[in-house]
């Protein structure tokens, strides 16, 4: 007896390639109603003050330079790193150190730079024993330094992660051939590591050279002054006393090409490189590494543990003394949940929201081969990193202005831009996975008919369900440490942490801050934590599903 | 399909929730540290409320510069009845929005240190520039811009960005008051002074300051009250400059499109009221903007007392801002 199939729900191909497209054009949108309005009110795009003013030309040039750099120091850093980790893979405290690569990433910026003012600022630790060491060494944190130093202990750690990512998608056959050849140093490197390198490097660069392009708040802080200013920073100089349209418009524009070039030939690049081939087997081959290389990298990983531990030790110490006082009641703790329950209310949609996004939009860039429907989706995942918020802000305000107005609406729209804003960080996340489902498997799904969602859950579920579990960490990180958008729209009568982070700044509240960044460095270790343990499948399913094809990165 | 989904359904349930109360609701627009919990918002709500039969809501933005930034984008379609938080340099600013309505309020209870007839803005605090610094890493602080630009090499101060902040401002107007035209040769000599020039005070302040990075930094005259009546601690002064200091008013005002006019004058008045201003001097840090008797608390006695007095008419201010920030970027890139 015959039994005709079910529909597999979810099966036309639109539902894959609608929603990306949609979302697509509603970022792009958004940042033509934010540019426009500013160059409608501007009246047009005059570049020529840019290149008239010593002042702005410093700016752009001074962009461009500290991003180069912090992008080369920082990549030069990651690759020794990830070569280790991917090779000494049973050191002891290996993922704890992972959990710490993914953490700095989405540290609020006010609490890093606290704890890296803690370590090398004129009264930090290192700081101490370089003068003891070396006196008169001229050391100063304020200036190049500092953007340099916390651009790096931002970003090297993001670098090395995606880069283990792709050393650890090496197929193991052909690392049992290097194996056997008894490749090692320079050999291993240019017939194992570069090759698995290199297609991610491009992306990489793009992707660290705009963080550090736009970086805002390291800037102001660190910077020391005028003399280190970035384009982001001008921008919302111009706008937040000046209301200075037009120099905000032109300055907007400079900054999206700049970038937007980088990642268009990003894209070009890409899409003629094919992607990594990625049938991957449980086990691991063994190399056969220099005996003094074990030692360096030893050395190596330690210190690159103390130089990301260091600063989080900073901020535990000097925020512990506020959360642990009990003879002043709870008082401390009197704001901190509720306001915890807030950050938690919009982080948690707002994660899931840029989670589901993501997916969309790769699924949509994937499904077509149409070159403009398949660059809707791509680009403008990332437009929401080289956009400055001030623009996106300003576009989203426009689009709901007459309707504008209270609580519960302001926080639904910082759930939904605190969403857009994680896209670029999830979408890096959930790219490589996602792509890497072999045409085989994919073709027998084909044969039997598995469409939809079932494809989507005997298929992509098991292989993404770990990558998921990091961009939702990220995406609710993320939006839990947004200050940005939650002062354009939020309600500070009830604060969210970083809301009530920044009212006990601003009222000499000094003790009460530091306890408010040290909880929230405990909630992102947690939230952390937490996901990353849920990705992990129950061990009864790790082998029933597919075990041959099984591609999960072990770290993510 | 998730975000076109909650956009539609964002503007469906908009127009059910934005009138909920009977009693009339006067929204006022200020920063968060008016509005926070130990700032003097919440007494003010408390006290208001008590009076007028109203609700008080508070729309918190990040600074004045983003009060002004929000009622541009607004225009007269504004929800604000009362704008509180801008100070001075911003003032004139805000009346070219042409939203500012006239207060028409006696202003006799006032007691500032200088005469204040304006007809659009009502003040609410004021205080001193001034620099702050830690007795224990500095014990003989420099008593004047020439001692401070002529001081040791190691003597460091944190400044705020004039462009950001407004004690940035403040300085750069100090600056200009006391020296004039030669006030971009003197910032070029302050350069090296600098250790850091912050976003805002509080980035200087906490991030910076407290962690004795430098030894002095830019603030308020009032800032050590804050430390002598509650953290019970000395250890943070300000230091008295010979050349005089700058004066920081700050200012509410009405909007003209307001639909709650009566309202948000009764609030104008009750600003002057010892039942506002007795929330000012510990929870703002700042001078009450009348006369407070014994109500004062006792370390402001203890504050420095400026012998002379710096203040540019806010229109001067909003004429020449642009020129001295960038001369001072051009002093400081040098």
């Amino acid at each position: 007896m015959r039994s005709t199939p079910m529909k597999a729900p979810l099966d036309h191909p639109g539902w894959q390639l609608i929603p990306g497209q949609l979302i697509g054009m509603a970022l792009l949108l958004l940042v033509a109603l934010g540019l426009g309005s500013m160059l409608i009110t501007a009246g047009g795009l005059d570049l020529s003050t840019v290149f008239n003013s010593r002042y702005l030309r410093g700016v752009v040039w001074f962009t461009v330079w500290q991003a180069t750099l912090s992008v080369l120091v920082s990549l030069a850093l990651a690759l020794p790193i990830s070569r280790a980790l991917a090779r000494y893979r049973r050191f002891p405290g290996r993922s704890a150190l992972l959990r710490v690569m993914e953490l700095s990433l989405v540290l609020p910026t006010i609490v890093a730079v606290s704890g890296i003012i803690g370590v090398y600022g004129r009264q930090g630790w290192v700081t101490g024993l370089l003068t003891e060491w070396f006196p008169g060494n001229g050391w100063n944190l304020y200036g190049l330094n500092g953007i340099l130093l916390a651009h790096i202990f931002f970003n090297a750690p993001l670098a090395a992660r995606v880069m283990l990512q792709s050393l650890e998608a090496v197929p193991p056959s052909r690392l049992r051939i290097a194996s056997q050849l008894g490749l090692r140093g320079w050999w291993l490197w240019r017939s194992v590591e570069w090759p698995a390198l290199r297609p991610v490097l491009p992306g990489l660069s793009a992707l660290v050279f705009t963080l550090c392009f736009t970086s805002f708040a390291i800037i102001m802080t660190l910077g020391g002054g005028p003399a280190a200013t970035t384009l982001e920073v001008a921008i919302y100089q111009a706008l937040r006393f000046e209301f200075d349209f037009p120099q905000a418009a032109v300055l907007a524009v400079i900054q999206l090409l700049i970038c937007g070039s980088l990642w268009w030939l990003v894209f070009r690049q890409r899409l003629e490189t094919s992607l990594l081939p990625n049938r991957q087997l449980s086990h691991r081959v063994p190399l056969k590494p220099w005996p003094t290389q074990a030692v360096l990298s030893g050395i190596l990983l330690l210190a690159f543990s103390l130089f990301l531990l260091l600063p989080l030790l900073a901020i535990s110490i000097r925020g512990l003394p506020a959360l642990l006082t009990l003879n002043t009641g709870a008082s401390i703790y009197e704001q901190l949940l509720p306001a915890t329950g807030r950050s938690l209310l919009i982080a948690l949609p707002a994660g899931l929201g840029s989670v589901a996004a993501s997916l969309m939009i790769l699924a949509s860039a994937n499904k077509t081969t149409n070159p403009i429907l398949k660059a809707i989706p791509t680009t403008t995942g990332y437009l929401p990193l080289i956009v400055p918020p001030i623009v996106l802000g300003t576009g989203l305000f426009l689009l709901l202005r007459p309707s504008l107005g209270n609580h519960a609406q302001g926080w639904v729209l910082v759930a939904l831009i605190n969403s857009l804003m994680a896209l670029p960080f999830v979408i890096q996340v959930l790219r490589g996975p996602l792509n890497s489902q072999d045409s085989h498997s994919l073709r027998v799904a084909d044969q039997l008919g598995i469409l939809g969602w079932y494809r989507w859950r005997r298929i992509f579920w098991p292989l993404l369900r770990r990558p998921m579990a990091l961009g939702l960490a990220y995406g609710i990180a993320l939006s839990m440490g947004d200050f940005g958008v939650i002062a354009l729209f939020g309600s500070p009568g009830q604060p969210t942490l970083p809301v009530l982070l920044y009212q006990q700044l601003s009222s000499y509240q000094v003790s009460a801050a530091a306890g408010t960044g040290l909880w929230l460095l405990v909630l992102l270790v947690s939230i952390f934590g937490l996901l990353s343990a849920i990705g992990r499948p129950p061990a009864h399913q790790r082998e029933a599903i597919f075990p041959e094809t099984t591609l999960e990165p072990e770290h993510a | 399909m998730l975000y076109r989904l909650s956009l539609l359904l964002l503007a469906i349930t908009l127009p059910l929730a934005t009138h909920s109360a009977d009693r009339p609701e006067l929204n006022v627009y200020t920063h968060p540290s008016f509005a926070a919990e130990w700032g003097p918002g919440p007494g003010v709500k408390d006290a208001f409320e008590k009076q007028c039969d109203c609700a008080l809501n508070y729309t918190v933005l990040n600074s004045g510069g983003d009060i002004l930034q929000r009622l541009r984008l607004e225009g007269t379609s504004t929800p604000a009845d009362v704008v509180l938080g801008l100070d001075t340099a911003t003032m004139e600013t805000a009346l070219q929005t042409g939203l500012i309505g006239e207060h028409k309020r006696s202003l006799d209870a006032l007691a500032l240190p200088i005469e204040w007839d304006d007809t659009h803005f009502i003040p609410y605090d004021w205080g001193y520039f001034a620099f702050v610094y830690d007795t224990q890493q500095l014990s003989e602080p420099p008593t004047s811009f020439e001692e401070l630009i002529s001081s040791s090499d190691d003597l460091k101060i944190i400044i705020q960005d004039p462009r950001t902040s407004t004690p940035g401002l403040g300085l750069l107007l100090w600056m200009h008051s006391v020296y004039g035209d030669k006030a971009p040769v003197k910032w070029e000599q302050l350069n090296d002074k600098v250790l850091a020039t912050t976003q805002s005070w509080s980035d200087g302040y906490f991030s910076l300051f407290m962690n004795g990075e430098a030894p002095m930094i830019l603030s308020y005259s009032t800032s050590p009250a804050y430390h002598m009546a509650v953290d019970k601690t000395d250890r943070y002064q300000a230091v008295q400059f010979e050349e005089g200091h700058y004066l920081q008013v700050e200012v509410a005002a009405l909007i003209e499109s307001s639909q709650q006019k009566v309202l948000a004058r009764r609030f104008l008045d009750f600003m002057l009221t010892p039942e506002f201003q007795k929330h000012i001097p510990l929870k703002n840090v700042m001078y009450p903007a009348i006369d407070l008797g014994d109500d004062l608390p006792g370390v402001f006695d203890r504050l420095i007392t400026p012998e002379h007095t710096f203040f540019l008419p806010p229109a001067d201010v909003a004429e020449q801002r642009r020129q001295l920030v960038n001369d001072w970027l051009d002093a400081m890139t040098r």
